[in-house]
């Protein structure tokens, strides 16, 4: 953990962790026994299930879970359902989970490869979603298809070799390991969706590299704020953020780089891909890589590279200012999940229930120039509508910088996150309303 | 089954920088300690016991209202202790033993607890203290009367008081160099000029206090008693003098700085310490008292939410205005 420097006078600066040089391959995890998948969908004891328990399923078989679902998830190997459970996720929105006994033989599920001839963004939507690296192919296809006209227009697409927390790596090590494929990834992703303003995002100390010659590269400061997106958009792209909207309503859609280049795979062997690229940091802070089956609990990962945990260490999802952290070690691996720290319970720090001193740290280190000092204020007092209106919530772009100074120890970030989904929530609700009247 | 441990859950930061109030408050206490050894040391047994006393019953009142009110006790984070300090440190070492308590309860309960505790205190709690008792029992902060006891080697008159009553033809009775290095009469904590400094500037390199406000108001302090000396020295006292002299130190470092009574954002803070200082000497070259700090902090603490409203423009909100189109 990064303290105070004993020279406090200037803000702390907090750099991202470069890959380091010539990485070790990473270290492939067997597909375990039983694996684990989400769907952002909740059980409806109303509506009829289309799987129930003992159900078997292919690899690369999607699972819905009811006639008029939209989401799904595809099943990274073949086995029988086991288990279909509801599942609480942030905020309290509701999921399911399912457990999938994996069977040693793997059945193939072929719908894929018959449509995998020429790239289709519909095909792509309709089977590839769940891959590793999560493209965001609903979210292209929505915006090709004219679907929700007007909502959505992306003209430009950011292959994503930064990583946004910082001590992860994969992004990056991904982006050199198969920095030779990238020319095939950026000429699918044109295919696939027809935009040809498809530029790749990287740390500038790695833009050097010959290889990606000829590559419509950005070259990202290290500094640890710059890579987050809608920094780097405003930054490096030439797009001026517009607080209250999203990178993908400006016109940009970022993809990371594991994510295009399991594109480019799934349609080169018309498979799709399901091995993750993690990077798992331990109590000691030593790095190791390793290739997992979505799906894969995280325990398998940690006994195979022996790392170890122990009762109240944390368990963290991503990286040390921006991540999740789970409970239990049957978190599965899941297809965006780049990072896993285990914090040692002794490097926990302690949150206070002490009021705002008013001490500035927080308005000092805010990169978004928000007054945290007031916006704490609305945000204890749940008053979300003024926190926008006066504290300009809505241009924080989520570093959590303003939670790692604070001298009282508030959870700022926590209540940020919670005032602005408590906002969409009012907004939505407002559109609704309107809508019903109108 | 794998062995579940019960694992830590929480929210993002997972990471914090260590930082706390009680090492803040600690730093404060050893940023004020220089001045105050050498008070101790200049004025014996009597300065320790006011110091020692303003820093248990800060600390005693504090505990007892959280008691009564049935908040938890926090005085280990030692911000009633600061508070305690400060207001010792503005005390003449003669002080009687009530004055110190009653001094005390005015800054921790009028000061800082009725208005819900650390942190939302809109004034300065020790310079609440020192108001009230300093206005309730004036003589007893004449420093001349105060300490007429003591034998100095040096010029034994409260600088401003002088200058106050006989005018700036005083002023050459007091060298500036020891002025600076506490040949003065004065409170205990605010005649080591050059300790106060230091220990301002220890706070400023780690951060603990923004270096903004005092440099403004030194600044402001400079600049507006070179104004009125220039326009008439036979009236007014020099710059340096004002600097080195009553509290304006101890303002400038330790006072205005108070975190929830000043200002956050770059502009306010600088506004905020330069009126801190043009106050100061417009009251001590125009007012009736003799050193005007005490009201200037209050002043500028009342003026702290108008002016902390200044502050740059949110991300993404300066490019809708004219002058950011691209
Ligand atoms: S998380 Fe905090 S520091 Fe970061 S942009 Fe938001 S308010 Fe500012
Ligand atoms: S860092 Fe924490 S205590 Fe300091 S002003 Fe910000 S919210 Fe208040």
């Amino acid at each position: 953990m990064i303290k105070r420097s004993f020279i406090g006078l200037t803000e702390p600066r907090l750099r991202c962790d470069l890959v380091e040089p010539g990485p070790k391959e990473p270290e492939a995890i067997p597909i375990p026994p039983r694996i684990i998948l989400l769907l952002n969908e909740h059980l409806d004891s109303t509506k009829e299930l289309l799987i129930k328990k003992g159900d078997t399923v292919k690899k690369g078989e999607r699972i819905f879970l009811y006639k008029d679902s939209n989401q799904y998830v595809s099943a990274p190997a073949s086995g029988t359902i086991k288990l279909i459970a509801p599942f609480t996720g942030d905020f309290g929105s509701l999921a399911t989970y399912l457990v999938v006994e994996t069977n040693s033989k793997q059945d193939i599920d072929n719908s894929f490869a018959e449509r995998a001839s020429t790239p289709d963004i519909e095909i792509a939507n309709s089977y590839l979603r769940g891959i590793a690296g999560e493209p965001p192919l609903k979210l292209l296809a929505e915006s090709l298809s004219g679907a929700k006209s007007g909502a959505i227009n992306i003209n430009k697409i950011v292959i994503s070799g930064i990583d946004d927390d910082i001590l992860c790596t994969t992004r990056q090590y991904v982006l050199t390991r198969f920095r030779d494929e990238l020319p095939k990834a950026i000429e699918l992703l044109g295919q696939l969706t027809g935009i040809k303003d498809i530029s790749i995002a990287m740390p500038e100390a790695l833009a050097t590299l010959s290889a990606f010659n000829g590559m419509n590269i950005v070259k990202v400061s290290s500094d640890y704020v710059s890579s987050l997106s809608p920094m780097l958009m405003d930054k490096y792209l030439g797009i001026s953020f517009i607080p209250g909207k999203t990178c993908e309503e400006l016109g940009v859609c970022f993809i990371s780089v594991e994510a295009a280049l399991a594109l480019l795979k799934a349609y080169t062997e018309k498979m799709p891909v399901y091995e993750k690229i993690i990077t798992i940091i331990d109590k000691n802070g030593k790095k190791s890589r390793v290739c997992a089956t979505i799906g894969t609990p995280i325990h398998r990962i940690f006994s195979q590279l022996g790392v170890e945990t122990a009762e109240k260490d944390r368990i963290i999802i991503g990286g040390p200012l921006r991540g999740v952290a789970t409970y239990t070690l049957y978190h599965p691996v899941t297809p965006d999940m780049d990072t896993v720290i285990v914090q040692d319970s002794s490097q926990i720090p302690m949150v206070s229930d002490y009021p705002c001193i008013n001490c500035g740290k927080c308005v000092r280190i805010c990169p978004a120039n928000l007054p945290v000092n007031v916006l704490v204020r609305y945000l204890e007092a749940t008053l979300y509508q003024d926190a926008s209106d006066s504290c300009d919530l809505l241009s924080c772009v989520e570093c959590g910088l303003c939670s790692y100074v604070c001298s009282a120890s508030i959870p700022i970030f926590q209540y940020i996150r919670l005032g602005k989904y408590e906002l969409m929530k009012i907004e939505s609700e407002d559109v609704e309303m309107e809508a019903h009247n109108g | 089954m794998v062995k579940q441990n019960k694992f830590t859950v929480s929210h993002a930061p997972f990471w914090h920088d260590g930082d706390s109030i009680k090492a803040m408050n600690i730093n404060i206490m050893a940023a004020l300690l220089p001045a105050t050894l050498f008070g101790i040391v200049q004025f014996g047994m009597p300065a320790l016991g006011v110091i020692c006393l303003s820093i248990a019953s800060a600390m005693a009142w504090e505990a007892l209202f959280s008691f009564i009110s049935k908040r938890p006790i926090i005085i280990h984070d030692y911000n009633a202790a600061v508070i305690g300090m400060v207001f010792g440190m503005m005390l003449p070492a003669t002080i009687p033993w009530w004055v110190v308590i009653i001094g005390t309860f005015v800054s921790v309960i009028v000061g800082q607890q009725i208005f819900g505790g650390i942190g939302s205190n809109p004034f300065n709690p020790a310079v609440i203290g020192i108001a009230i008792t300093s206005l309730s029992w004036k003589s007893l902060f004449d420093f001349d009367s105060a300490l007429v006891n003591y034998q100095f080697d040096f010029t034994a008159l409260d600088p401003l008081g002088a200058l106050k009553h006989q005018g700036p033809q005083i002023v050459d009775m007091f060298s500036l160099s020891s002025l600076l290095m506490g040949g003065q009469v004065g409170a205990i904590g605010s005649i080591f000029g050059l300790g106060i400094i230091l220990g301002g500037i220890y706070l400023i390199i780690r951060g603990y206090i923004r270096w903004e406000i005092s440099v403004a108001y030194v600044a402001g302090i400079i600049l507006t008693a070179w104004i009125f000396n220039i326009t008439d020295p036979s009236k007014y006292a020099s710059p340096m003098f004002h600097l080195f002299t009553g509290y304006t130190l101890l303002g400038a470092f330790f006072l205005a700085t108070e975190t929830s009574s000043s200002p956050v954002n770059l502009i306010p803070m600088l506004i905020y310490g330069a009126m801190g200082g043009f106050m100061t000497i417009l009251i001590r070259n125009i007012g009736v008292y003799p050193d005007g700090t005490i009201y200037a902090i209050l002043l500028i603490n009342l003026i702290n939410p108008l002016i902390d409203k200044i502050r740059p423009k949110a991300f993404g909100k300066c490019k809708r205005s004219k002058q950011c189109v691209k």
